[in-house]
């Protein structure tokens, strides 16, 4: 957590592989990703983080199913294609869009095509999810009903969720707050809360 | 209202430009192709016309030349001879066979003769060793092409055998100062003097010879050629002393060769004007896509107070600037075009034109550069007046995802000006035709057939794209993923495909037509004629060696059938129903046309000739054919329409000086494939017996036995000219090559239009690509996996476009080989196929070209921007 400008992306951005540090590994899982080939970190990648963005990155020519799906496609090491989309149908209904499978991003709206991006989030299981922003281009009403499903798909996939964000009564949901202020952690906090992250 | 100042408006603009290069090199890559094409093609035309014109003297070789079918009268000599300070040669230009003296194989050759001591007034020929003319032209002396000496296996030094001589090979002439304007050589060029062609017999009496005479003008007092009005005075009482010859000066540089280069440039000119239209679509297509991702900007001004006609004002700066500096390097490229094009003719013209930059071309290039660009842009930008400030507040999903109905309304309500610019672009094409080829009709027929040809391209596109969308999503879940992102690829947001199908497919449709249409034609050409009909000609037969012949070629195996020899009288028309020739109405035939008639008479006295066939009259009987006091013809139709004349009219022939007063009784066609085709007027043996009569004949031959059977004919009979129709038609079919090459050349740009089209649209959508190419990076996609994707994309978009293009270039092939041509038009599978993977291998390295750094880009830089 943190104002703008913090920092929050960044630490972000090598969370997830997607930036270099100057000085320093980040690992996942005990293994070092700062310097692996791109090709295997992204394989890596894959497997081990869900993203969900603030501007939810749908891939525009691809519909709600296939968003959801494309996770799975992308691992080298899933299961029967049978299996992905049975498991892409499941999360799509568990965040209520079951009547909205073959539909473009265009064709929803902005909740709904965050909900789209929380389950391709969860497709492969992930060991650990980042959210960025998740609910900052969301109105109030959009922006409960998204966070309420993020924590609820936490709570049952068992994932790591890290959640970045410059709001406070989101943060509060979280066990563990880490504060950032121009690029260094100044706080950290822990609370015991009911839905555990 | 707010207003911005052309100051403003430009430094918007040129900001915009230079914010993303790279979006705009292909842009203007796309309108430098077609002024590259245009200007090259008339800079070479321009350079080639300055060339004749300052050379003239030296390409004609002579201050006036005279073309005439035989030999000055001894009253015209005697009133040529009159005229103070005038020169004159005459050159002799024939085709006969000639051997070496040991093998005796006949090889067709052109015979040029000259007079040495004077040829050529003007220019030099050029002999290698270099001896002096009158050396290397005696009376038992010639001067030869290299190629003879390939194809006889002779060299310099070695003799020949030309009609009833023989000759000593002096020298190789590489070059005589009127090629250009003398005939067209069938064969290896022979030089020889005119002396010694009068003792090799084989100028006889109604031999068929193009004759011409060289007249110079005594140089003036400081030895200068003569002046231009007495070049005219000259020309005026020539033309006088010799009305049956025509007669052209060196101002003119050869009429019918430029005639000839006017009609090719016009040509041309055409064809690079599609590739000029395809780069115009370019950039309208660029603009569009341009205008899409400012309409913030455009939201925010018209939100401070900017109207519609002064924003409209930044982006046309913007377009003529683009369309500016793409024909400033269109003109710059246009120079390599120009000195390409020699390159191709070289076989052909035997001469290259100096290399010089013609402002009339340039300045043509330039106009049509940016007439082109600013027409096709006009749409997108009247489109501006669209644009609602509101967008600056909220990105309202009312764009390209709208209902088509509800698109299709607002398109109408807002249509009166965009009908208006479609009418505009109409004329303006149309009227940049009718520049290019110097006719109106044909440019008004140009642009709406160019105009036609892309709406139909777009409907195919569009309908192509449709099916391939119903195919995608009712196969999406069966389909391989990459297979499936690849081909959904095609349907991005902002994605012109149809356009840009119609674009592609333009350019491969031409280019492939040409191909189609040469391969046939070409190809048809080195066929051998059908079995039965003639595959030999034999020309200047005289009469007494007809009967010689017919023994010798009764004793052939090989001859099959009976060989036809034909008599043929040369004559004049002097008069039809009374009208004397000069007063005659003539349909599409110069009036010297008249004056050289062939007449013939038939082998059964009361049937018309093989491959003659009766459409209008009715065949004489014997004894009618009998009666000399009331002769009656037959005329050839085409013929007959040329001249005017109907079953029953009278025709005044002049063989000699005795005029001989036909009655036309029959109309006939011939199918041109058999001996007596060479006369187009039939009269009765009785009526033409008398007359000096030259011989041809035609006889079918096993095509495998024909040099065998050349050989016999040339030891027995070296004076006849044999002419292998399998032979002359390789000749002929290698100027036709030759010619294609350079249209195939043209046809290129336009397909390269469409190529550099399809990198700026690929180049258009970059920033969503790059997003694309981030989040599955994210998500877990290695680079191979998404160029997998990508390639896909990129390949269907060719493919699609050639298949398109290719089913339109065979069916245009069909009709205008079949209906045009006459030719026959066959589908030929393999090259299709080997057309369309060329498309898609071209349009997947287009496309990378102009998507290669978006593979290389960090995910955090774009999501960070979000």
């Amino acid at each position: 957590m943190g104002a703008s400008g913090s920092g929050k992306s960044t630490l972000l951005g090598l969370l997830a592989g997607l930036d270099n540090p100057s000085s320093g590994n980040v690992r996942w899982q005990g293994t070092a990703i700062s310097y692996l080939p791109e090709n295997e970190l992204a394989q890596l990648r894959g497997r081990t983080i869900g993203f969900v963005f603030q501007s939810y990155q749908l891939i525009p020519t691809l519909t709600a199913l296939e968003n959801v799906l494309l996770p799975y496609e992308l691992n080298s090491e899933a299961g029967s294609r049978r299996e992905g989309l049975a498991r892409a149908r499941q999360l799509v209904a568990s965040v209520g869009l079951s009547e909205r499978l073959d539909h473009y991003p265009v064709q929803l709206s902005g909740g709904e095509q965050q909900r789209v991006a929380l389950a391709r989030a969860f497709m492969l299981r992930p060991p650990i999810v980042l959210a960025d922003e998740p609910t900052g281009n969301l109105d109030s009403t959009n922006g409960q009903h998204v966070l309420d499903l993020l924590l609820e798909l936490n709570r049952a996939e068992g994932t790591t969720l890290v959640l970045v964000t410059h709001d406070p009564a989101l943060a509060a949901h979280a066990s563990r707050r880490i504060i950032l202020r121009d690029g260094e952690i100044v706080a950290e906090e822990r609370t015991a809360v009911a839905s555990e992250v | 209202m707010g207003s911005i100042s052309y100051s403003t408006a430009g430094r918007i603009a040129t900001r915009e430009l230079r914010s993303s290069p790279g979006k705009f090199a292909f842009v203007l890559l796309s309108v430098a192709i077609g002024v590259a094409a245009l200007t090259g093609v008339r800079g070479f035309s321009a350079s080639f016309r300055s060339m004749l014109l300052l050379r003239a003297r030296g390409i004609m070789a002579a201050d006036i030349a005279a073309r005439m079918t035989d030999a000055p009268t001894p009253g015209e000599q005697a009133s040529l001879d009159k005229i103070q300070g005038l020169d004159a040669t005459p050159v002799t230009e024939m085709l006969s066979m000639a051997s070496s003296t040991t093998s005796l194989d006949p090889l067709l050759v052109a015979l040029k003769a000259v007079d040495p001591t004077k040829y050529p007034f003007y220019g030099d020929v050029v002999l290698e060793p270099a001896i002096p003319l009158r050396e290397a032209l005696t009376d038992s002396t010639v001067a030869v092409g290299d190629d003879l000496l390939l194809r006889l296996h002779v060299k310099v030094g070695d003799w020949i055998k030309l009609g009833n001589g023989t000759f000593r090979i002096a020298t190789v002439v590489t070059d005589e100062p009127d090629r250009l304007t003398g005939s067209f050589a069938a064969g290896p060029r022979i030089l020889i003097s005119q002396h010694a062609l009068a003792g090799t017999g084989l100028l006889a009496p109604g031999t068929r010879a193009t004759r011409r005479l060289l007249f110079k003008l005594q140089p003036t007092a400081s030895g200068q050629p003569a002046s231009d009005s007495h070049v005219a005075d000259l020309r005026t009482q020539l033309e006088a002393i010799l009305p049956q010859a025509q007669l052209s000066d060196y101002r003119e540089a050869n009429p019918q060769l430029t005639r000839q280069l006017d009609g090719a440039t016009g040509l041309l000119s055409l064809m690079s004007l599609v590739a000029l239209v395809l780069g115009a679509v370019g950039v309208a297509m660029a603009m569009r896509a341009h205008l899409q991702q400012r309409l913030d900007s455009i939201a925010i001004m018209k939100s401070l107070g900017a109207g519609s006609s002064q924003i409209i004002r930044i982006y046309l700066l913007q377009t003529l600037l683009i369309g500016f500096c793409g024909a400033v390097l269109g003109l710059v490229l246009g120079l390599g075009v120009q000195l390409t094009l020699p390159l191709f003719l070289a076989k052909l013209l035997h001469l290259t034109p100096g290399f010089r930059i013609d402002a009339h071309a340039a300045l043509l290039g330039v106009g049509a550069g940016l007439l082109t660009t600013l027409l096709f842009t006009l749409p997108p930008l009247l489109d501006i007046r669209n644009v609602r400030p509101i967008l600056i507040l909220r990105r309202a999903v009312e764009n390209e995802e709208s209902p088509l109905f509800t698109r299709a309304a607002r398109h109408l309500r807002g249509s009166g000006l965009q009908l208006a610019a479609t009418a505009l672009i109409l004329i303006g094409l149309a009227a940049l035709a009718a520049t290019v080829s110097d006719s109106r009709q044909v440019g008004g027929f140009f642009a709406a057939g160019l105009l036609l040809a892309l709406l139909v391209l777009l409907g195919a596109a569009a309908l192509t794209l449709l099916l391939l969308k119903v195919f995608l999503n009712t196969t999406r879940r069966q389909l391989p993923s990459v297979l499936r992102h690849g081909l959904a690829n095609l349907y991005r947001p902002g994605n012109p495909s149809a356009a840009l199908l119609a674009a592609l497919g333009l350019g491969v449709m031409q280019i492939a037509l040409i191909s189609m249409v040469q391969r046939s034609i070409v190809g048809e050409m080195q066929e051998t004629t059908a079995a039965k009909l003639p595959n030999l000609f034999l020309i200047d037969i005289s009469t007494d060696e007809v009967a010689g012949v017919r023994a010798l070629l009764a004793t052939q195996s090989t001859v099959q059938g009976t060989p036809e020899i034909a008599p043929v009288i040369s004559a004049r028309i002097a008069a039809v129903n009374d009208t004397p020739y000069q007063q005659l109405h003539l349909k599409h035939m110069p009036r010297r046309g008249v004056l050289s008639a062939q007449l013939t008479w038939p082998p059964t006295p009361d049937a018309p000739p093989p491959g003659d066939k009766v459409v209008s009259g009715k065949w004489w009987s014997a004894q009618q054919g009998a009666d000399a006091a009331h002769p009656i013809v037959a005329i050839e139709r085409q013929e007959a329409d040329r001249l005017n004349v109907h079953v029953g009219d009278r025709v005044t022939f002049m063989p000699l000086d005795t005029p001989i007063v036909a009655t036309v009784a029959v109309l006939y066609e011939a199918d041109s494939q058999h001996a007596f085709s060479r006369a187009q007027f039939v009269l009765p043996e009785a009526v033409l017996h008398g007359l000096p009569v030259t011989w041809y004949g035609g006889l079918h031959c096993d095509p495998s036995a024909t040099g065998t059977l050349r050989r016999v004919l040339y030891q027995h009979y070296p004076t006849i000219t044999v002419i292998d129709v399998a032979a002359t038609l390789e000749t002929v079919r290698q100027v036709l090559l030759q010619i294609s090459y350079v249209i195939q050349f043209l046809a290129g740009f336009s397909t390269f239009a469409g190529i550099v089209i399809l990198a700026s649209a690929i180049a258009g959508t970059r920033y969503r690509r790059i997003r694309e190419v981030v989040v599955l990076k994210t998500l877990g996609a290695t680079r191979p996996r998404i160029a997998s994707i990508f390639s896909i994309e990129f390949a269907v978009l060719g493919l699609i476009a050639a298949v398109i293009g290719l089913v339109f270039a065979n069916c245009l092939a069909s009709l205008l080989l079949k209906r045009v041509f006459h030719f026959d038009y066959h589908l030929n599978i393999g090259w299709n196929l080997a057309a369309l993977c060329s498309t898609g291998v071209l349009t997947v390295a287009a496309g990378w070209l102009a998507s290669h750094r978006v593979l290389g880009q960090k995910p955090l830089e774009v999501l960070r921007e979000e």
